[in-house]
């Protein structure tokens, strides 16, 4: 029983990570309808702006994860502008394509930088608490709340603010929007910015407990896919619910079945919904 | 231009030819004419992506999974199962078109980008098994001393430069279905799904059925290719499967050109060259490599091949009329994917 | 449709201009000066595993440098050395195409890969037509038993590890078994040969919890699964940083028991990544600073200098240094700077001849017939609970 606690506290700790990671990507698939496989990679360069603020500057840990949340914001904004905005007319296979070309150099630039050796990050967060007989980390706690709070600023930045609103009226109905006024590629950069800045979070809160490696990103990026899939393009409370039950999924199968198959369950999952419902468990109607 | 030598024709000889003669020019040169043969295998599995991608516009990610299945039915057959090459290779390729059939089933109930994540899930999944499945596919330990394909009279095939021009003929055989298909009705079935799925149904295509043949048929190459390949190179590990060969695939056919015949002998091999090229910068030549890749996709969206079709097409519709028009006009309103010309090279 | 026009022409002349760089690459590289030695070298360079790439890159350099410095003679003429690197991401058919380019273009003689999957598909090559020595840096005793004549293992083989890392942990009559490897080539090698001698012994061996240390996001899960069977005694072991933080995280979760260390984990390297207390009882490889060999101050200085002050050096550097040292040696005993036969032949006579600087950890005594390069006394390294290490001769098996 004390596993089953112990699994279900590491399974809610990895799902939160992977919500931080999913949102952004959803934001950027669903709203703009570029699936953007660099995702993973920006994740990645996240990570090791918070290093640099936090140990080469030497702000501290909030600060720096903030920090590295601006930075990354512009990253993402003139990966819009020179990558995706030039395609904006162009099939998904151009994007794909261009998003992984973009991978490529990001990855190369981080070898260069910060060598390909791993890094670690200390986070000023370290003990333990016990819950129910398991062992649980502070430094997870707070990614779970972290998570809860971002998303939660994140549905109220685009329920109630304009900002926010043009986002959802562009996912809406894009030719309408344009019709009031909406500029689509502000909203293109709004989007790029803000998923950028929230992998640069996840990024922030996961490096304390893994290491910092130019690869880091490679196989959260098919699962952050696989996550947005299952909740549904660009739903938010589809990425949410999604991120949860595939860490959860993961961690079980895992413990319950084998190692292996925890690995490939988050592919199994996506096959599975896809075979019975093939656009997604929380598929909206979705504009061509 | 006033000979009936279309520029397509002239450029698709001067390609064959430079294919050909090749080996020749390289005699002691092993390491080219590897990267030759090597290159050929992929192309060949480029022609499957460029059936069921290029001509019907789904993009499919299993791509490298398929070319794994061929790469390891091959090298477990002919080495824990003693078989000769011959029959494994014919294993593979029904293999291979079985299992993209019966994936194909459930996988185009998908549309869009639903079909290309689920197709890429299903290519994790084959590298996961054939990575993680010990006991029948040594996992990571790979398998050694695949067999090399058994002479035929006097040919013999260890020879490298034999092993070249029998990938070759493969390759050549590749894009001759490719062209023959272009021109017959199916393809043109196949370009009216890719251009809309619903105005196809409308017009009374069985869209499902052309969608399952053409994505079975694109396993075929794959399995072909893969199986050629793990002759070629004698050891094969699980990085023949994965899906990071997927998207190599994808630059070779959207560098080559999608659709075209001869984008994906052209695309592999420039892409592969420019790789080898740029291995002198080590590990930082993915600094120039992925601006590069990005450049080709924004600047050249519908590859060289098509790039070249469309000019050589612009030049002969204002000069004297070209000779055999085989239509498909209504691809050329097309805005979406590759606009090519009007002759089907 | 002017604009697209022009652009599209300029992107028409910058792939020409790529394909004609191409070419010319492909055929003009060829052919060093004569004056020189090109040693080969295929390994990750860039992708998850490039770390390890640069390290055996950063010993083959060192090594090379300071034999210039020597001044290499081969049959009465000087020669400079070189270093010729590729970089094949680990995967075995970018090493095997490599190699041949290498041998080919750059006249190299003497190849380096270092993971069983490249060395295995480079076998194919130097078996058949293109001649080449390999510099097999992997401890997979695989590497040397298909009888490939122009091989050279390089470390010890992780066979010779097993019997005596469990004969030390089962000391007090540990039975339990938990398996935690990295799920490589090498860590399920390891893993099947550490299954095999445990229950050999009558051990229970736990289920097997390996994963994938470079894509797993969190290591708590795997490691609470791991825990909840109760070890004795946990093997482990990938790269050295992975490893240290799942160690730290098994300690945190309360587990006290010992640590069973596959031989790609480097106690110097772990000591920077966590709590040095952490990684107490535990057996692992002998750090490189443990040895006195004549070369081992001069070489830790070195290191530092020239290549890096943050990491510690360890013998993933030390011992591909010995090697091409080595290597050179047979080169001049051999009289022939690209005959890789002769060069292989003449490897037993050069290893006692090589210059004392060279020695710098555990160099080896002899080269088997197979072509493994073995030192007679080989240590390992037992950390104890008190953090002291100690040293334990070990027994490596006939080959």
């Amino acid at each position: 029983m004390t596993l089953f606690i112990q699994q279900l506290f590491d399974g809610l700790a990895l799902g939160g990570v992977y919500c931080l990671a999913a949102i952004g990507l959803t934001l950027v698939f669903g709203v703009l309808r570029i699936p953007n496989l660099a995702h993973g990679t920006l994740y990645m360069l996240g990570a090791y702006v918070t290093y640099f603020f936090l140990v080469t500057v030497g702000v501290p840990y909030v600060a720096a994860i903030g920090l590295a949340a601006v930075v990354l914001a512009v990253i993402g904004v003139l990966l819009e502008r020179l990558v995706f905005h030039p395609l904006r007319n162009a099939p998904h296979t151009h994007h794909m394509i261009a998003a992984v070309g973009a991978m490529f150099f990001f990855q190369a630039v981080a070898q260069a930088l910060w060598g390909a050796d791993f890094r670690r990050m200390e986070s000023p967060i370290s003990g333990n608490v016990t819950i129910l007989g398991a062992q649980v980390s502070w430094q997870r706690i707070v990614i779970v709340v972290t998570a809860v709070l971002v998303l939660g600023l994140l549905t109220w930045f685009i329920k109630r603010s304009i900002h926010g609103q043009t986002i959802e009226a562009i996912e809406q109905d894009r030719t309408g929007s344009s019709l009031v006024g909406i500029s689509p590629s502000r909203v293109s950069m709004l989007t790029f910015g803000l998923a950028a800045a929230l992998a640069t979070v996840a990024a922030g809160l996961v490096a304390p407990i893994n290491l910092l490696s130019p690869t880091m990103g490679d196989a959260l990026s098919l699962k952050v896919f696989a996550i947005i899939i299952l909740g549904g393009l660009g739903s938010l409370p589809g990425a949410i619910v999604g991120g949860f039950t595939l860490a959860l999924a993961e961690v079980m199968t895992s413990t319950y079945v084998s190692a292996a198959a925890g690995e490939g369950i988050a592919f199994v999952v996506i096959v599975i919904v896809l075979a019975i419902r093939p656009t997604g468990l929380f598929a909206k109607a979705v504009q061509r | 231009m006033t000979t009936n030598v279309s520029p397509q024709r002239l450029g698709t000889l001067l390609v064959a030819l430079a294919l050909l003669l090749a080996p020749l020019a390289l005699t002691g040169q092993d390491y080219v004419l590897r990267v030759l043969t090597v290159g050929a295998t992929y192309a060949i599995a480029v022609y499957g992506m460029n059936m069921i991608l290029g001509l019907t516009g789904q993009l499919s990610l299993a791509h490298g999974g398929f070319f794994g299945i061929g790469v390891y039915l091959v090298g477990l057959l002919t080495t824990d199962y003693d078989w000769a090459f011959w029959p494994a290779l014919l294993v593979a390729v029904v293999g291979t078109t079985v299992v993209g059939y019966v994936a194909g089933v459930v996988a185009l109930r998908t549309r869009e980008e639903y079909f290309a994540i689920f197709t890429m899930a299903m290519g994790f999944i084959i590298f996961l098994v054939i990575s993680r499945w010990e006991s029948v596919t040594h996992a990571h330990s790979g398998v050694s001393g695949v067999k090399y394909p058994e002479s035929l009279g006097l040919l013999d095939f260890s020879d490298p430069m034999l092993m070249y021009y029998l990938v070759l003929l493969f390759l050549l055989g590749a894009g001759y279905v490719t062209y023959a298909v272009r021109r017959s009705g199916v393809g043109r079935t196949l370009i009216a799904i890719r251009t809309s799925e619903d105005l196809a149904r409308s017009v009374g295509v069985n869209v499902g059925l052309n969608k399952q043949l053409a994505f079975a048929a694109s396993s075929t190459f794959a399995g072909l290719g893969g199986g050629l390949f793990a002759a070629v190179q004698g050891f094969v590990g699980p990085s023949a499967a994965s899906v990071d060969l997927t998207f190599e695939m994808l630059m070779f056919i959207l560098v080559g050109g999608m659709g075209t015949v001869m984008g994906p002998v052209v695309g592999t091999f420039l892409v592969l060259f420019l790789f080898e090229f740029f291995q002198d910068f080590e590990a930082y030549r993915f600094i120039v490599v992925g601006p590069i890749i990005v450049a080709l996709v924004i600047f050249a969206p519908r590859g060289i091949v098509g790039y070249l079709n469309a000019f050589a097409g612009h030049r002969r519709s204002r000069g004297p009329a070209g000779g055999n028009e085989t239509g498909n006009r209504s691809e050329n309103r097309v805005p979406d994917t590759t606009t090519e010309a009007k002759e089907t090279l | 449709m002017a604009p697209t026009r022009i652009r599209s022409g300029t992107a028409v002349a910058a792939v020409c201009t790529g394909l004609l760089l191409a070419t010319s690459a492909c055929g003009g590289a060829g052919g060093s000066g004569s004056d020189t030695i090109v040693i080969g070298y295929s390994g990750p360079l860039s992708g998850g595993a490039a770390a390890y790439g640069q390290n055996i890159q950063d010993g083959l350099q060192l090594a090379i440098d300071d034999l210039n410095e020597r001044g290499v003679t081969v049959d009465g003429e000087e020669y400079q050395v070189e270093l010729a690197s590729l970089d094949d991401q680990y995967a075995p058919n970018t090493a095997a195409t490599n190699a041949q380019r290498l041998a080919e273009q750059d006249d190299a003689a003497v190849i380096y890969v270092p993971h069983a999957g490249g060395i295995q598909a480079a076998q194919e090559l130097n078996s058949n037509r293109t001649e080449f020595l390999l510099g097999a840096y992997s401890s997979d005793p695989k590497i040397v038993e298909q009888g490939n004549e122009l091989t050279m293992m390089i470390p010890p083989s992780f066979k010779s590890y097993v019997a005596p890392f469990v004969d030390k942990l089962t000391q007090d009559g540990e039975s339990r078994l938990g398996l935690l490897g990295t799920a490589s080539e090498y860590g399920q090698e390891w893993t099947k040969l550490v299954t095999d001698e445990w229950r050999g012994r009558g051990g229970q061996v736990l289920s097997d919890n390996s994963i994938d240390y470079g894509t797993v996001s969190d290591f708590a899960g795997p490691v609470s699964r791991t825990l909840a069977e109760n070890p004795d005694v946990i093997f482990l072991g990938g790269p050295s940083q992975p490893t240290a933080v799942i160690i730290e995280e098994a300690r945190r979760q309360g587990y006290d028991g010992s640590f069973l260390l596959m031989d790609q984990a480097k106690f110097e390297e772990m000591e920077e990544f966590t709590d040095p207390e952490n990684l107490n009882d535990a057996i692992g490889v002998k750090p490189v600073r443990a040895y006195d060999d004549p070369g081992t101050d001069d070489i830790l200085d070195l290191y530092a200098e020239k290549v890096t002050e943050e990491q510690p050096l360890t013998s993933e550097v030390t011992l591909n240094y010995q090697s091409v040292a080595i290597v050179v040696e047979a080169m001049q005993q051999a009289g022939s700077i690209d005959d890789a036969t002769a060069i292989r032949d003449a490897i037993p006579d050069a290893i006692g001849e090589v210059d004392d600087h060279f020695h710098v950890s555990g160099f080896p005594t002899e080269i088997t017939d197979a072509g493994h390069l073995r030192n007679a006394d080989l240590e390992v390294a037992y950390r104890t609970p008190e953090g002291e290490y100690e040293h334990l001769p070990i027994e490596q098996p006939d080959e």
